[in-house]
């Protein structure tokens, strides 16, 4: 294993931790949006809410 | 190999900068090599795509096809590539996953469409503060890919 390999690895490791952590953001931020639209729904499904 | 997705069959063949004809003679070509019977040429021509598209999941003897095509080439690349094919495929599903993700304007806009309505389980500042985290790695995600095409020598590719 050459010091390159080992810097390709290491940069790959670090990537893979940066894409997760922006796809867990995201998914916190669309899950928090799907449940605000669905509480929307919901509310105007209420009667007296029209 | 199972894992394996079109998106990252497509994303290795396009890294070798070839055309679907051209892995078609690649595949045929490792087949050859090991005295393995295959479709046809233009039967591998219609199929490449459908497997990239992840229409249909090529068969064991195309994935296991696919893996010989790029361990050569990882054993054949210069000093310092030859990472072996399961790191290829980690590599590929990284760079695949990356290009997935949005831009910061398109985060921003998430966040504020979050903001904009009713909430309960978040307060402003927090979703305004995953917003301002992803971006943030948004940019080092940037920066990673930048430094990891440096040590694969992908701009040397290109010219």
């Amino acid at each position: 294993m050459s010091t390159r390999d080992d810097e390709i690895r290491r940069v790959v490791a670090e990537l893979d931790a940066h894409v997760a952590t922006v796809e867990a953001d995201l998914a916190v931020l669309k899950a928090l949006l799907a449940d605000n639209e669905v509480r929307e729904e919901e509310d105007l499904s209420q009667p007296g809410n029209c | 190999m199972t894992d394996v997705t079109g998106e990252i069959l497509r994303s290795w063949r396009q890294s070798q900068g070839w055309d679907v004809p051209r892995m078609a003679r690649e595949l045929r070509k490792a087949a050859r090599d090991s005295g393995e019977d295959v479709a046809a040429h233009h039967g591998l021509v219609k199929m490449i795509p459908q497997w990239e598209q992840g229409g249909r999941a090529p068969r064991e003897r195309y994935r296991l096809l696919y893996l010989k095509v790029f361990e050569d080439i990882a054993r054949d690349a210069p000093p310092g590539i030859a990472l072996g094919a399961e790191f290829a495929i980690r590599l590929a599903e990284v760079r695949a996953r990356a290009g997935r993700l949005p831009g910061p304007d398109e985060i921003r806009a998430l966040a504020a469409a979050a903001l904009a309505r009713p909430r309960e389980r978040m307060t402003p500042a927090e979703i305004r503060a995953r917003a301002a985290e992803a971006i943030a790695h948004l940019h080092e995600v940037a920066t990673k890919l930048a430094e990891l095409s440096a040590l694969l020598g992908d701009d040397e590719d290109k010219s």
